[in-house]
């Protein structure tokens, strides 16, 4: 079967960009003595290299990835807006501001994802509060999420103003969605609950084929309200676990669901697993990239994902013009 | 015994009442048209009866109980709808556009995908596109993917349709492929009530028709009752002549150019 193949291809090529990703660094250790150092025990330099810096923060960019995609996938079919995205309901926003604030007052990792997260969710409830008083449509969720953001990058800015220059570049990394402070705790913890949030996605999957034709199609096949309010929670909860553990990491949510649903169709009981791993690939590349490009520096993972999801869409304009307006 | 008992109804918009006191009865097996003017509350009587829109007065009852009283998914095992006709960009296969229409019968957690098959060969069969069954929405023609939508409906569930202006978009050819599909099933025993703009289609297809204007109930009965000049010249504001189908012996109504009544 064709997309049985193409399935195993996208599989194995997953399998092998991350090996690559593990062996890419500063210091380059080849694919084939990884095993060797792993079992060598603790003492050798490279094994500190993979088992502190590298595995964890690939790990992170795995998980990371894989919830704004499904986050974007969950939201283009609820919002029945192709460019929606994790961050249209103003996540990004409330995140940025509980964060910065953290920042500004040189509290801990640990604070600043708590602030963070508080911060998302905050936005998310005031949007959802919005758009339910107009009937949850999606236009409507759509302008209250951007205008919310814009009220909240206005709020960014004034804590910036307010701040130590040290502080604003702290806040300022993070804003760009920095990977490099994995730690394997936080890394499980937030795998078991993406996992848990993406089961229950794709639990939807026959609801979002039905709501992706619009509301009055969907609610003669029986979606009742409580459905599309479940899922509009679901990919909110993950870009909010996203964003307030990794930063603001633009375009992956979108981007990547557009090219899954152009190699594997629009079906979501495909769609969601491809582009979990989809997101996941794309962001650790994008993360590896990073890392091996003008080494000493590490670019921010949300510079090359922007770089990435901004050259696509201007690629996507000039080769289909106004078909995706 | 009615299916549907809609006893002076008011329903509308945020803020504004599209439907004012609209009493009428559907009785199973009928094969029913809602025409009038653009504005008179077709699609949103239609919408109440598929619970899409609630009423803000008045009573809709289905089979005896009220119409908010089914859960969504019981309720849409017992009627399908076609909705207004819209453009989509999503690129499932005419056979997997059919498939959605098992969805309220599934459970949450089916992940089964063989049971139903023969359910959608049948309603393919009946809409006259089993041909085109492995192709993409996004390919067959405009009509061809409104008989698909029909399909999807017929799968979901064949006893009672509801649909808002089936072919308003179509050429004549795909219209008459519609409403044979529609008639066909109507004769084994699918009720169906359709918002129809052409009363012509209505005319000749329908057992009953229920005229709309202003939001409230203008005309109801056979087409015979209902399309006389004297109440389609008042329905519509325009001046026309009503004769007969010569074949088919039923109402025949063109408009007279040139011509509106009262001034308008």
């Amino acid at each position: 079967m064709k997309t049985g193949i193409k399935i195993l291809l996208f599989t194995a090529a997953a399998c092998g960009i991350f090996v690559l990703c593990v062996s890419a660094g500063s210091v380059f250790i080849s694919p084939f003595r990884i095993p060797e150092i792993l079992s060598g025990g603790a003492g050798s330099v490279e094994y500190r290299i993979l088992v502190d810096l590298r595995i964890p923060r690939i790990l992170m960019a795995l998980v990371v990835g894989a919830s704004l995609s499904v986050s974007g996938v969950v939201f283009q079919a609820v919002l029945k807006n192709p460019l929606a995205d994790p961050y249209t309901t103003g996540v990004s926003g409330g995140a940025a501001v509980g964060a910065t604030v953290a920042i500004a007052f040189s509290m801990s990792y640990f604070l600043v994802a708590l602030l963070a997260f508080g911060g998302s969710l905050c936005a998310v409830s005031f949007v959802y509060a919005v758009s339910r008083y107009r009937g949850l449509s999606g236009t409507a969720l759509v302008l209250a999420g951007i205008a919310l953001s814009v009220l909240l990058s206005s709020a960014v800015l004034l804590v910036f103003a307010f701040s130590r220059a040290d502080y604003v570049h702290k806040a300022l990394l993070w804003l760009m969605g920095d990977l490099s402070i994995a730690k394997y705790a936080v890394v499980m913890r937030m795998a078991v609950v993406s996992l848990l949030l993406t089961g229950l996605g794709f639990l939807y999957r026959r609801h979002l084929n039905i709501i992706s034709f619009g509301d009055e199609f969907a609610h003669g096949l029986g979606v009742s309200r409580g459905d599309i309010v479940n899922l509009f929670w679901i990919a909110s909860l993950l870009a909010a676990i996203s964003v307030s553990l990794a930063g603001v990491i633009g375009f992956v949510g979108l981007l990547v669901p557009h090219v899954m649903r152009f190699m594997f169709g629009p079906d979501h009981s495909r769609l969601i697993p491809a582009s979990a791993l989809g997101g996941a690939v794309f962001l650790m590349g994008a993360d590896t990239l990073g890392r091996v490009l003008v080494p000493p520096y590490d670019i921010p993972a949300g510079i090359i994902t922007g770089f990435a999801g901004g050259l696509f869409f201007l690629v996507l304009v000039i080769r289909k013009g106004g078909a995706y307006t | 015994m009615n299916l549907f008992t809609v006893d002076s109804l008011r329903a509308g918009y945020r803020g504004k009442e599209v439907l004012h006191d609209v009493s009428i009865t559907v009785g199973a097996g009928e094969f029913a048209a809602i025409i009038g003017p653009n504005g008179a509350g077709k699609s949103t009587l239609l919408r109440s009866l598929s619970g899409y829109i609630a009423p803000s007065g008045g009573d809709i009852t289905f089979m005896g109980k009220p119409v908010a009283s089914y859960t969504r998914r019981e309720f849409s095992r017992e009627l399908s709808v076609v909705p207004q006709f819209t453009e989509t960009d999503l690129s499932f296969t005419v056979r997997e556009f059919g498939e959605l229409g098992l969805f309220p019968h599934r459970k949450f957690f089916d992940v089964g995908m063989s049971s139903g098959n023969e359910i959608v060969d049948i309603a393919l069969e009946a809409a006259g596109i089993s041909h085109l069954r492995e192709r993409n929405m996004m390919e067959i023609s405009g009509g061809e993917r409104q008989l698909a939508y029909i399909a999807r409906a017929l799968v979901q569930s064949s006893s009672v349709m509801l649909l808002d202006e089936p072919v308003s978009h179509l050429d004549i050819s795909h219209a008459i492929r519609i409403m044979d599909v529609l008639h066909s099933q109507n004769r084994q025993g699918t009720t169906v009530i359709t918002v129809l703009h052409d009363v012509n289609l209505a005319a000749e297809y329908c057992s009953r028709i229920i005229a709309l204007k202003e939001g409230r109930v203008f005309a109801d009965g056979t087409p015979r009752e209902v399309l006389t000049y004297e109440k389609v010249e008042e329905l519509f504001d325009t001046v026309c002549i009503v004769t007969e189908n010569p074949i088919s012996k039923r109402p025949l109504v063109y408009p007279v150019p040139g011509f509106l009544r009262g001034g308008g």
